[in-house]
């Protein structure tokens, strides 16, 4: 068999899981890089304003 | 020939390596009491949960058996994160299991088991845990150190070296700051890691071209590599085990539980579930697309990846055709990228591992032992010791364990000594009434006892390869051997077969107190 030969849209898919991943991972990395970076932001001042209280 | 450059390659990781360290640091001021220490005091929420489940379920020993699944079964091989999907979204869209583990607000999951099934399941299901834990992260270091040393192509007496730098970085910056360093590294490591996937997966995809890489696996593995049910090697038996696997993992993996019980609140640990659960596919799409590179490349052969085994002291080279590839493809710069983005996923969790068996070991192992409350401080401490002893030990047992089979399959069985037992408890403890620690205790004895079995049988008892003529195959002058359990058995069966003797435990042990309980106080009333 050659290359040729090979039905590619049999293994959709596969390729679909394939472009939904990087899309997902492209995307979501962005969005939870700035989001998370807020999230630590807020956690770090909460925890300080604890220890400020306990103090 | 790789093309690591150290000027290049060397700077990228180098700064990436300054950066983790002086963040993971820089919080430690923030612990001031244990809960700081292994919840981040519940302060975490939603994106940052995300970035770290992320990060934390992904290493290079997840790279390395995604990779080599693919390189033997095909695409097929993927299925266990199709399994993941489905069972991470469809737990945290609907709570089962984790919105009553989140709400009794503990913070590990034996001690919820205390307050259902009485303080020696607590301990018992606290040792299950570390046993399954440890063993199963036992091979975590070897495989980081294996992987960096076949792709960097760097001399394999620095092997061992390179391992221990690794660890004393990542435990440095865990015993001072726990899971809020854990936390903060975790996101660093999460964005680095995710650049080095996205870049190298668009590299391999354009070297090796979709056609390509579907005519690789048909040639290889037929209808098979597409389809897990009509592959030999894999069958219904492979689904439906590895189902099991993870919607037990899921609900009670404790690095993976960590992220629910350190979350604000019980809805926002089922939004990160929910909104991570399509990672879990990625992890397993995106190397073995790497693998599948490696399969179609005329210059990854059998022999050489024999080769290579031989020299690790490994049995299987399927493990090695991943790295080696991407050393023989990957450019001076996307290198660099690549090895921090591997560092990245490779930290972030052998932290978030040896934080949450540590807190696992101080909790509910060590806990029921100490006759007075311990000073947040004094806790502290004793958290820091045992993360560090942690650390020593996945030294040495990476030193020594070399693996037999497939690495999925061995993280599999010995995640499955606690994962059984402990998904069994959990679903009885909030959703049957029935349930007791007759029950409990019968659980997870069944569930440690069969794929401790199963480990030891293959270690201990092993078998002569034979041809199809019934001959012993010899390679490179030495006969090959099969375990038992591998032969005779097969993983998939062994995993299933430990779910449901365990489910069987729990249901027979509870019923036999609760009936022995009425015959009793029949008895007593007759008396």
């Amino acid at each position: 068999m050659c290359m040729a030969e090979i039905n590619i849209g049999e293994h959709w898919f596969w390729w679909v899981l394939l472009v939904a991943c990087l899309v997902w991972y492209s995307t979501v990395t962005v969005y939870v890089a700035i989001r998370g970076a807020l999230d630590i932001k807020h956690m770090l001042a909460r925890l300080a304003a604890m220890q400020e209280q306990e103090r | 020939m790789t093309h690591f450059s150290w000027p290049i390659d060397g700077t990228i990781v180098g700064l990436y390596l300054l950066a983790t360290m002086i963040a993971g640091i820089m919080v430690r001021k923030y612990v001031g009491k244990v809960e700081h220490f292994l919840v981040a005091g519940r302060e975490m929420n939603i994106y940052l949960g995300i970035a770290s489940l992320a990060a934390t379920e992904f290493g290079i020993v997840t790279c390395m058996y995604t990779a080599q699944n693919a390189y033997k079964y095909g695409f097929a091989g993927a299925i266990p994160g199709l399994t993941n999907v489905v069972a991470m979204f469809l737990v945290g869209y609907t709570g089962f299991g984790v919105k009553p583990l989140r709400d009794a607000g503990v913070m590990t999951i034996p001690e919820l088991y205390e307050r259902r099934y009485g303080k020696f399941v607590r301990w018992l299901s606290g040792v299950v845990i570390v046993l399954g834990g440890l063993l199963n992260m036992g091979v975590f270091l070897r495989m980081g150190g294996q992987f960096l040393v076949v792709c960097c192509g760097l001399n394999l007496k620095y092997l061992e070296v390179t391992m221990t730098v690794l660890l004393i970085a990542v435990a440095f910056y865990t015993i001072l700051g726990g899971m809020l360093s854990v936390l903060v590294t975790d996101y660093l490591q999460f964005v680095v890691m995710s650049v080095g996937l996205i870049a190298v997966t668009v590299l391999v995809l354009v070297k090796t071209g979709w056609t390509n890489a579907v005519f690789t696996v048909d040639t290889h593995y037929g209808a098979g590599g597409f389809n897990p049910f009509v592959n030999p090697d894999l069958g219904w038996q492979f689904v439906l085990s590895n189902t099991f696997t993870s919607l037990a993992a899921v609900l009670t993996w404790q690095p993976v539980i960590a992220r629910v019980l350190a979350a604000k609140d019980s809805a926002t640990g089922r939004k990160i579930y929910t909104r991570t659960s399509f990672f879990f596919i990625a992890r397993w799409m995106l190397p073995g697309l790497w693998a599948i590179g490696a399969l179609a490349a005329a210059t990854v052969t059998p022999e050489k990846l024999a080769e290579i085994a031989r020299s690790m002291g490994e049995k299987d080279g399927t493990i090695f055709a991943m790295p080696y590839f991407l050393g023989l493809i990957l450019p001076s710069g996307l290198m660099g990228i690549l090895v921090a983005a591997m560092l990245a996923a490779d930290m972030s969790t052998d932290s978030s591992y040896m934080l949450t068996w540590g807190s696992v070991i101080y909790n509910d192992v060590l806990g029921p032992f100490r006759r007075r409350r311990l000073s947040e401080r004094a806790g502290i401490l004793w958290n820091r010791f045992i993360v560090a002893g942690i650390g020593l030990f996945l030294l040495f047992w990476g030193l020594w364990y070399k693996l037999e089979g497939d690495l999925w399959a061995y993280l599999q069985l010995t995640g499955t000594i606690y994962l059984a037992a402990m998904s069994i408890l959990l679903i009885a403890c909030c959703y049957w009434r029935g349930a007791n620690n007759w029950g409990a205790i019968a659980a997870i004895i069944v569930g440690a006892a069969l794929p401790v079995l199963g480990l030891a049988l293959d270690k201990l008892v092993p078998l002569p390869v034979l041809d199809a003529a019934g001959q012993a195959v010899f390679k490179d002058g030495i006969a090959q051997t099969i375990g038992w359990k591998a032969k005779y058995i097969g993983d998939a069966w062994l995993n299933i077969g430990t779910y449901a003797a365990t489910a069987a435990a729990m249901v027979i042990g509870s019923l036999l107190k609760s009936a022995l309980g009425r015959h009793d106080a029949a008895h007593r009333a007759l008396a």
